[in-house]
């Protein structure tokens, strides 16, 4: 049996895992009110977390739609980039997906010597890390591009008033 | 491969989890981005000339400074300005002692469910002021302090009302689940009057309150810039519809006076709500004017302290005297809604003249007694009961290139109960109209998150976590029934949601009702449009411009 396929039998419950690793990341009053609340509506950020890893596990165990994976990324990291968290702390939580990997199979997998197997399938999960950094940067790039542009929206009538801006058309044009 | 153990040792060694302090204790973030840049020192010095005593010393200080450069005797001030306001208004006295701590509200906020911050709970929000009022008013907190859950006033607590009290819309979505019907905004509005007494105030709603008691509006504009504006709008109207629209300013002896917020005058995409509703007016030959002084229906007074939120307002009945008019109609607003509706008889009632009487459609003759008490009626009823009667000639197909939901606006919603009339009207002028999941409107509408003064670009990140819950109700009926368009009736709506659209709902765009009304109203028999009020091409006329020439590009 390949890693793969060990890996997609319990992909469930290592889904679940990871949620509840990245649920941590907050505080304690938080993971009880996110943890109970189920209504998506209600609880957009559990509902990201759920879903999003559910979807990654499927989507990194078979390792081929790159567009797919970015998606599901985003969903989580356009989230936690306008929440109170660093850089790093922002795009952390694949590494969660590493230290669970880890704790579930590292041990016997030395046992068995296919320390190797596992080895090639964090290569992916640093493949998601690489992806998160890019997603992250965009996230970020967005939000400073919405300030620049609401601040020139509020304003937008009085610089027309002003004469600051030219409002060209065809037929009040000299040329 | 034997020594690839250590790696796993390392990793144990990293904490994954956050501290495990308790609520009271876990240290405030002060970096840039965690709060509204302070109000400029002569704002406060103007205000305290029309205003004495409500706003501490004016000064430059930064919340990332460690010295906020407070009176030596802040400690006083708050600490008797709080036992004031205990006795002054009972309701403060009445939510400060029934709360049971039963965390109903506890996700309900916007702001908590978007950061996952739990000083974002209305509870602990809440109880930071709570807390305070145990250790320094109560016989129990002075005694047994912290077993209570008491502090007394300090600096470390002072800083952190001015963190989390600025996070608070007034939305008063928590409101509606709390069993005891605390209205956590009205706490929030005491702390913030506490906070200015001590000089702790944003410049985002200073600046608009000191410009709005000069001018009557937010921005300052004067009433030959106010004049202009509209002139402008006027031609662009005419552009559109090829009517030259009527558009009275400081005229006597009209029956209604229109007062609106001035974010429709000066601000994209709120113009074209404003466009509306002169294309309207003169539609029906509304025998109305507008007013260059009460040229803002908004009030940043309400976000400030009681006495400038009954001081901007009284500019409402002092127009329509000076005027004449017999009543007001009020545009597109919410938190303007929040003070006419339930503050302004109290506050200014007696201010009314004499010949103000109860709202009369003139077109239709319906009395709208809900408006008796203030003489003051919200544009969508007016408008609604105008489609009920068949007064007004539409053509909905006009805006069949829009699929619209309709965000309902927190003051408004939960503030009067203004649900159905907004989605009357949208309903009528457009064919493609669909609601976002229940839970996500109504009387649970989530926030925009820039209410309360809280719509400015330094803090775009909190807004737009607390603009999650609604982000997210969008995203789904963008991705289930291809919504392009966010609806709502009001200005601060129209600025704020553009951005929380981008992010969470890329792809929709934010407009006023009666921006729609106006596209979708048949000014005569025939009439055919090419252009929709934002000048795009309605959808059949794309082509129109396309032999259009760049100047000096003819010979190229």
């Amino acid at each position: 049996m390949t890693f793969d396929t060990v890996l997609a039998e319990q992909k469930a419950r290592l889904a679940k895992g990871w949620a509840e690793l990245i649920l941590r990341t907050y505080p304690k009053e938080t993971q009880k009110v996110w943890t109970r609340q189920r209504d998506r509506f209600q609880n957009p950020v559990g509902a990201a977390i759920l879903e999003a890893t559910g979807d990654l596990m499927n989507l990194v165990i078979d390792w081929k739609d790159a567009k797919e994976i970015a998606a599901s990324l985003d969903r989580l990291i356009r989230i936690r980039a306008v929440q109170d968290f660093s850089p790093s702390q922002a795009i952390g939580f694949v590494f969660l997906l590493k230290k669970l990997i880890r704790d579930e199979f590292f041990k016997a997998m030395e046992k068995d010597g296919t320390l190797a197997d596992l080895l090639r399938f964090e290569a992916r999960i640093d493949n998601l890390a690489l992806m998160s950094f890019d997603i992250y940067t965009k996230s970020r790039d967005e939000v400073f591009r919405l300030r620049v542009e609401e601040v020139k929206r509020s304003q937008s009538n009085l610089l027309k008033r002003a004469g600051m801006i030219l409002d060209v058309t065809a037929d009040q044009s000299a040329d | 491969m034997s020594d690839i153990p250590k790696a796993d040792e390392l990793f144990k060694s990293i904490d994954y989890n956050p501290p495990t302090t308790g609520w009271m204790e876990t240290p405030v973030d002060f970096s840039p981005g965690h709060w509204c840049y302070p109000a400029k020192p002569e704002k406060i010095e103007y205000m305290d000339s029309k205003l004495p005593g409500l706003w501490g010393p004016a000064r430059e200080w930064l919340p990332s400074n460690d010295d906020w450069k407070l009176p030596p005797n802040w400690k006083e001030i708050v600490v008797n300005g709080f036992r004031e306001r205990l006795k002054k208004f009972r309701t403060l006295q009445v939510y400060m002692d029934i709360c049971v701590r039963c965390g109903a509200c506890a996700d309900k906020c916007h702001y908590f469910i978007g950061s996952g911050d739990p000083k974002n709970m209305p509870v602990l929000r809440a109880e930071l002021m709570r807390s305070v009022y145990r250790g320094e008013f109560t016989l129990a907190g002075k005694i047994l302090g912290n077993l209570t859950g008491s502090r007394v006033m300090e600096e470390d607590v002072l800083k952190e009302w001015f963190i989390y009290f600025y996070q608070c819309t007034q939305c008063r979505r928590c409101s509606l689940y709390c069993p005891y019907g605390i209205d956590t905004a009205e706490m929030t509005m005491m702390a913030r009057e506490l906070m200015h007494l001590v000089g702790l105030n944003t410049n985002w709603i200073m600046e608009p309150v000191a410009n709005c008691n000069i001018t009557g509006n937010h921005l300052g504009i004067q009433p030959h810039a106010f004049k202009d504006i509209v002139d402008f709008m006027v031609d662009d109207i005419e552009e559109v519809t090829g009517r030259k629209v009527k558009a009275p300013l400081n005229e006597h002896g009209h029956e209604i006076l229109f007062i609106t917020p001035s974010g429709d005058v000066f601000a994209d995409p709120g113009i074209y709500t404003f466009m509306g509703y002169l294309l309207l007016f003169d539609y029906l030959d509304l025998d109305y004017t507008l007013s260059t002084y009460a040229s803002e229906g908004g009030n940043f007074g309400s976000f400030t302290n009681n006495e400038v939120m009954k001081k901007l307002n009284a500019k409402m009945y002092a127009e329509a005297e000076r005027l004449g008019c017999k009543w007001i109609l009020g545009g597109e607003c919410g938190h303007m809604w929040r003070v006419v509706h339930q503050y302004m008889d109290t506050m200014n009632g007696e201010n009314q003249w004499s010949g103000m009487t109860t709202p009369k459609s003139p077109i239709t003759g319906t009395v709208f007694e809900t408006s008796a008490a203030t003489k003051m009626l919200h544009i969508t009823e007016f408008t609604s009961d105008l489609i009920k009667h068949n007064k007004l000639k539409l053509d909905p197909s006009r805006n069949d290139h829009l699929r619209v939901t309709f965000h309902d606006s927190c003051n408004p919603a939960r503030g009067m109960g203004l649900l159905e009339e907004p989605r009357y009207v949208l309903k009528h002028v457009c064919n493609n109209y669909f609601e976002m999941p229940e839970g996500t409107t109504r009387e649970q509408t989530f926030c925009c998150a820039g209410g309360a003064g809280l719509n400015t670009d330094e803090i775009m990140e909190i807004r737009l976590r607390g603009g999650l819950p609604r982000g997210n109700a969008l995203r789904y009926v963008q991705e289930k029934h291809g919504v392009n368009l966010m609806a709502c009736i009001c200005a601060i709506d129209r600025a704020t949601l553009i951005p929380l659209a981008d992010y969470w709902a890329p792809g929709v765009g934010i407009s006023g009702v009666h921006e729609l009304v106006a596209n979708a109203l048949v000014l005569e028999e025939g009439e055919v449009r090419t252009m929709d009020m934002r000048q795009e091409p309605l959808p059949g006329f794309e082509d129109e411009d396309d032999d259009w020439t760049p100047p000096n590009m003819e010979d190229a």
